[in-house]
């Protein structure tokens, strides 16, 4: 019997104009470790939450055909019932926090299964051993960092020791690293424990290869299912952006291996690229800070930092979670005065929250834009030529009369960055903006961003995306535990490193796919004449 | 810490601050709540900044409300509804006043500090389980909408718009609104995932006092039988028409105790677990 399984499923959302899911039928076989893909708003969310009877017990809408889940037909039994035999980590691990202390947090599942009351702190102690957070036990919840929130939920799905895992794009708010461990600790569950997992994931650079089954949906259908190998040959013709990057780019050089790990690239290359400067614009400083100190919460964020920002180029700054990226951000921005130091700027700058709800204050679209150039005064006929040229640019212009809270996460994020740049700031620090996008989108962005560089603004880019920074920034400045580590480096830099590192540059020695691409060009064709 | 060992020393410096006339015992109140409160978790500054502000406001007023006293130390221009002869007798009772509320206050923070909320939501839940959850909940929220608020005006000077400091309860009104809509569903829904509201439910058992807690305990009930012996008038202070001596030997000795009974609870809470 399958753990999971979809017969000929449709569903759609209360006032939803299309299908979320389009007649979806997929067996997940006992064990299996599936990784589910797709562009966003393809229906991925949607089968984690009507595997858990969420849709439509939770959501309303109307859904047909089965959904049976260990067993249990999804129609006749609600999600309190089904959590037994299914468990789903959400995207965001601090909106399904529910209790203060973190065992407390992990116990509130097997409470509510009624688990009997002697056995339920062993398991939740177990559970936080499984997921390496013992030493989180005695925390409150409200002190963990995005990473530590992720793997409480996930301790806390663990411990009610459901057969099969849900887990929607856990590693969407985590830096390189935790995500890397989290990935690891997912993969070690299902192969030990023999939990059937589920998947659904952006980042597929470490679980493509690793992954028993990619299911690939679009428009709310399964379009695609089968091993790995298989899905990189069909995806490369049809979808290459939802690939590990180091497959985008062998892909992009035109050869015919399909590598779909590190590993497998460096077998198959057998050694680096020599490294390779690549300077960055030479444009004018736009924001410069020197020596700057600055606090947020009790403790110094920045100590002694100096940093650029220069007019025409976009520059990401990289580092862990928590180590003073945002903080630097709101410094350059002119939103938070430093303690010590200087910052010099050669006009306002502007600068997009890394939750775009922050920017949502007006009825519509279309005002939320005008809202900057409204209370600056700027004449009615001034007003309406530069929304509209946003709302073109940015591609809102179908959606300036609805409410921004009806957009999609992706148009709010626009909408987000629209709302900034109308005012026309010199120059314009985006915090986190790839937060839960697909590949697709982050190319749409980069494009964006390279369109606001090429106007001569100064872009200042707060990510953990190593991949996303080599493809869309020209200067990298790192920073850790406040300090600087190096200040608007060439992009290069992101293959040589060990932790702000493209996975094209571990693999290629070149950090941009296009550069990694043409060096694999060239190395075919030394190896053709040889 | 329990509910029980955090309620029993600070609901007894609560009742102390509100029965006790002298000030000494008042002084030696809010000492030992501010020093209990100190050594909870923090964060203290916000609970601190709110005890002084209003005991500082009645400091300030209650010299020009109050008509009593025999000892005059200034006299003002007259003033319809003002009382404007001050008295030493006014001053120290506007004082002790200011004493009361500030321990009131420092001891009901040190017992928000200091009570683990799962365990104190699980108490109640004993007799309201869906008002414990909500009041659970509830306080969790309170903190993610202040972030919100502080992420929505900083997001709203980052594209040039300053909420003004008049209009901008009522400009974060709809945005907050919005947002603590989506949170609460998004918890909703996670609550549910995670088996709530598929039937009866069971409670890990409660962790067995340990000696940090029964000390706690001691404490309180020491500094309960304090509350007793002041309700019996053993420390008896009058302000008006002139003040007593505070130094009487039941005054002094109270407070020495209050003192002692205080710190026994600081040294509790801070020794390692």
């Amino acid at each position: 019997m399958a753990a999971l399984s979809f017969q000929d499923v449709s569903y759609s959302y209360p006032g939803g104009a299309r299908a979320a899911l389009d007649r979806l039928s997929l067996d997940v076989e006992p064990g299996e470790l599936v990784l589910l893909l797709g562009e966003s708003g393809c229906g991925k969310s949607t089968l984690l939450r009507a595997a858990l009877g969420l849709v439509p017990h939770f959501h309303g809408g109307r859904l047909a055909g089965r959904v049976i889940v260990g067993g249990l037909d999804t129609r006749e039994h609600r999600p309190g019932e089904l959590a037994r035999a299914a468990g789903l980590v959400f995207q965001d691990p601090e909106a399904q926090l529910v209790a203060e202390g973190v065992v407390s947090e992990v116990a509130f599942g097997l409470e509510s299964l009624a688990t009997e009351a002697g056995r339920i702190e062993a398991r939740a102690e177990e559970a936080l051993m499984a997921v390496g957070a013992t030493g989180l036990a005695d925390r409150s919840t409200g002190s963990l960092s995005g990473g530590e929130q992720q793997r409480v939920a996930i301790a806390s799905v663990l411990a009610m020791g459901q057969p099969l895992l849900l887990l929607d794009e856990p590693t969407s708010q985590l830096d390189p690293v935790a995500a890397e461990e989290l990935l690891a600790l997912v993969t070690r569950i299902n192969r030990d424990r023999g939990v059937t997992t589920v998947l659904a994931e952006h980042r597929t650079g470490r679980l493509f290869g690793e992954a028993d089954r990619v299911v690939v949906m679009d428009s709310g259908r399964v379009s695609f299912s089968g091993t790995p190998p298989e899905a990189a040959r069909r995806l490369a013709r049809d979808a290459p952006w939802l690939l590990p990057p180091v497959t985008q780019a062998f892909i992009a050089s035109g050869r015919q291996e399909l590598p779909l790990t590190v590993r497998e690239a460096k077998r198959l290359l057998g050694a680096r690229a020599e490294p390779q400067a690549v300077a960055g614009p030479a444009g004018d400083v736009a924001v410069r800070l020197e020596r700057v100190w600055a606090r947020r919460g009790q403790a110094d964020a920045l100590r002694d930092v100096t940093a650029t920002l220069r007019a025409g180029a976009i520059t990401a700054v990289m580092g862990e979670n928590g180590a003073g990226k945002t903080t630097l951000a709101l410094v350059a921005a002119g939103l938070l005065e430093p303690r010590k130091g200087r910052v010099h700027t050669s006009g306002r700058s502007g600068y997009v929250s890394q939750n775009p709800a922050h920017h949502l204050l007006r009825e519509t679209v279309g005002e939320e834009v005008a809202h900057a150039l409204e209370l600056a005064h700027i004449p009615a006929a001034e007003r309406r030529r530069r929304v509209s040229d946003e709302l073109e640019r940015f591609g809102l212009a179908g959606v300036a009369g609805r409410h921004p809270h009806d957009l999609s996460s992706g148009e709010r994020q626009r909408l987000a960055i629209a709302s900034v740049t109308v005012g026309r700031p010199a120059a314009l620090l985006l915090d986190e903006p790839t937060r839960g996008m697909d590949g697709l989108r982050k190319l749409a962005l980069a494009d964006l961003l390279r369109s606001l560089a090429a106007d001569g603004t100064a872009v200042g880019l707060v990510t953990h995306d190593a991949d996303f920074a080599a493809e869309a920034c020209d200067l990298v400045t790192t920073i850790a535990r406040g300090r600087v580590l190096a200040d608007a480096a060439p992009r290069s830099v992101l293959s040589e490193g060990a932790f702000f590192v493209s996975q094209v540059g571990l693999a290629t020695g070149r950090a941009r796919t296009s550069e990694a691409a043409a060096w694999l060009r060239a190395t075919a064709g030394e190896r053709l004449h040889a | 810490m329990k509910p029980l060992p955090a309620a029993l020393p600070c609901g007894a410096l609560l009742l102390l601050a509100v029965t006790a006339d002298h000030p000494l015992i008042l002084a030696a109140v809010a000492l030992s709540s501010l020093f209990l409160l100190l050594a909870a978790p923090p964060p203290h500054a916000p609970y601190i900044w709110f005890a002084v502000l209003a005991g500082g406001l009645v400091v300030a007023i209650n010299p020009f409300v109050g008509l009593q006293g025999l000892t005059p130390l200034w006299r003002g221009p007259d003033i319809p509804l003002l009382d404007s002869e001050v008295t030493a007798e006014e001053l120290a009772f506007g004082a002790a006043a200011a004493l009361r509320i500030i321990g009131s206050a420092l001891a009901v923070s040190a017992f928000i500090r200091l009570v683990d909320g799962d365990m104190l939501a699980r108490d109640v839940a004993r007799v309201a389980p869906r008002s414990a959850m909500i009041g659970s909940l509830g306080a969790r929220l309170l903190p993610t909408l202040e972030r919100d608020a502080a992420g929505i005006v900083l997001a709203a000077r980052g594209r040039g718009v300053e909420l003004r400091r008049r209009r901008t309860a009522t400009e974060l009104v709809a945005p907050l609104v919005s947002l603590s809509l989506e949170r609460s569903l998004a918890l909703a829904e996670a609550m549910e995932a995670r088996g709530y509201g598929g039937g009866p439910r069971t409670a890990r058992p409660a962790r067995r006092t340990d000696t940090r807690e029964r000390v706690l305990l001691g404490a309180g009930v020491a500094l309960a039988g304090l509350v007793a012996a002041v309700l019996a008038g053993a420390a008896p202070y009058a302000y008006y028409d002139l003040l007593d001596d505070p130094l009487s030997g039941a005054g002094v000795g109270l407070a020495v105790a209050v003192v002692a009974l205080g710190g026994l609870a600081v040294g509790a809470v801070r020794w390692p677990r």
